[in-house]
């Protein structure tokens, strides 16, 4: 008995898993084609912060940065906590550059200056953005007797998330390109005694679209 | 008759748990506290050469934000800011300029005091906070009004501006509400101290004093 209820639940935990599925879209504009890779220097990826009602995670951004360190260990990422607190306040919503023409009146700073060129930063990437949940349906009781507890129900979500990334050029102070990716993913959570959550991995595929793209831009091996 | 089967170490065990509970319940209809708490980094920029001097108010030191529930649902909050306004100003000002002294007294007639070029005596004139709860939209955030006053060491004003500042965060998994409002209140005090330091010789009053104190336009420290 007992092994038939485990058989069932395993291939109902099958069944869902192949059904939590995302679909993912990235588009890619490149203003200046990159010839190699960025060499010794190094990369700083930011979240922009000024939308009121929403902000690109720290999170979603620390993603992309791995996912670019780990397919090409040549390339050094500075972390974003790390970068605009040793250039506080300078890259704080309220001051950070908004085109990269605004670099140049940041450089008129001398301390600013010598910490940029210490950090050796070539590239500087923007991300815009953040992941949504969308439509929910399904309903799920949770009850606990003497004899013990269990839950019965159904619930499912969607997540949506859009991102796009600009990236700068720190030394030309141009715009190379701009990278959009948009991911929608079904997450379900069937319950029978325990809740199976099946989650869709909707920021980590649109972080990993980012990342491939972004890649492309900095390494000379992509 | 049920008092006599109840031993003295049972007894007192029994009125530990009760008082637990009766504590238990209490602390459930209290209000939300924070203690604002975090760390701040120091400004990178060229400090201006002046003496300045600070200084703060019980008001501003000691500053809490108290909103009362307004329904059963809801819980009060208490945000005491004061302790990070000071650790946050501390450190922006004393990158800002080349000497920062903290004053004995208030700047006044009479008062004795350090000799600085300037005293300034910041304020926390209005604080106010959203929570998911209250606006159905996922981002704690805090605004805050300061009230600025710049004064000589005798208290003679200089210059009194405002300026505002504002900090969010969004809903985070695993992240308690009195968890998320502290990091607002950090990223605002953040703000403040972007805000301060970008436009504090911007203000006219300030330039204005500036261009006599160094009898040549200052130069602005913004990009």
């Amino acid at each position: 008995m007992m092994r038939a209820l485990a058989r069932c639940l395993c291939l109902g935990a099958v069944i869902a898993t192949t059904s939590a599925c995302v679909t993912s879209t990235v588009d890619e504009m490149v203003f200046s084609e990159p010839l190699e890779g960025i060499g010794d220097s190094s990369v700083v990826i930011l979240g922009r912060r000024h939308a009121s009602d929403y902000e690109t995670e720290p999170d979603f951004i620390e993603c992309v940065g791995d996912h670019i360190a780990a397919r090409d260990k040549s390339i050094t990422v500075i972390g974003e906590l790390d970068f605009i607190n040793a250039l506080y306040p300078w890259f704080e919503p309220r001051t950070a550059p908004l085109k990269p023409q605004d670099i140049d009146k940041l450089l008129l700073q001398e301390p600013v200056a010598l910490k940029m060129a210490e950090l050796k930063t070539e590239y500087m990437i923007w991300i815009d953005g953040s992941t949504v949940r969308g439509d929910s349906a399904g309903s799920m009781t949770c009850g606990v007797g003497p004899g013990g507890g269990g839950c019965f129900g159904f619930g499912t979500w969607s997540d949506d998330a859009n991102y796009e990334a600009a990236i700068w050029d720190f030394t030309d102070q141009i715009e190379v390109g701009r990278v959009n990716t948009s991911a929608t993913g079904q997450s379900y959570m069937p319950a029978v005694i325990i809740p199976i959550p099946i989650i869709a991995p909707v920021q980590g595929t649109a972080c990993d679209g980012i990342g491939d793209q972004l890649l492309e831009f900095l390494s000379s091996e992509y | 008759m049920s008092r006599s089967m109840i031993s003295a170490p049972e007894s007192r065990a029994l009125r530990l748990a009760a008082a637990l509970l009766l504590l238990a319940l209490l602390s459930a209809c209290g209000p939300a506290e924070v203690v604002v708490k975090g760390n701040f980094p120091d400004p990178l920029m060229e400090p201006l050469p002046l003496t300045m001097g600070v200084w703060y108010g019980e008001d501003f030191a000691q500053h809490e934000f108290f909103d009362e529930a307004k329904s059963r649902e809801e819980s009060g909050w208490i945000v005491k800011t004061g302790q990070a306004q000071v650790q946050m100003w501390d450190k922006l000002l004393a990158g800002m300029f080349t000497d920062v002294l903290h004053m004995k007294g208030k700047p006044g007639a009479g008062q004795m005091n350090q000799l600085v070029d300037a005293v300034l005596i910041p304020h926390v004139a209005e604080l106010q906070y959203a929570i998911p709860a209250h606006t159905n939209v996922k981002v704690y955030e805090i605004w805050m009004r300061y009230r600025f006053e710049m004064v000589t060491p005798s208290g003679k004003p200089i210059a009194e501006w405002t300026m505002t500042s504002y900090g969010k965060t969004p809903t985070a998994f695993m992240q308690s509400d009195e968890g998320a409002v502290n990091l607002a209140a950090v990223m605002a005090l953040r703000d403040a101290g972007a805000n301060f330091a970008s436009n504090f010789t911007r203000v006219p009053a300030v330039q204005e004093w500036l261009q006599q104190k160094w009898q040549t336009p200052p130069q602005e420290v913004t990009p």
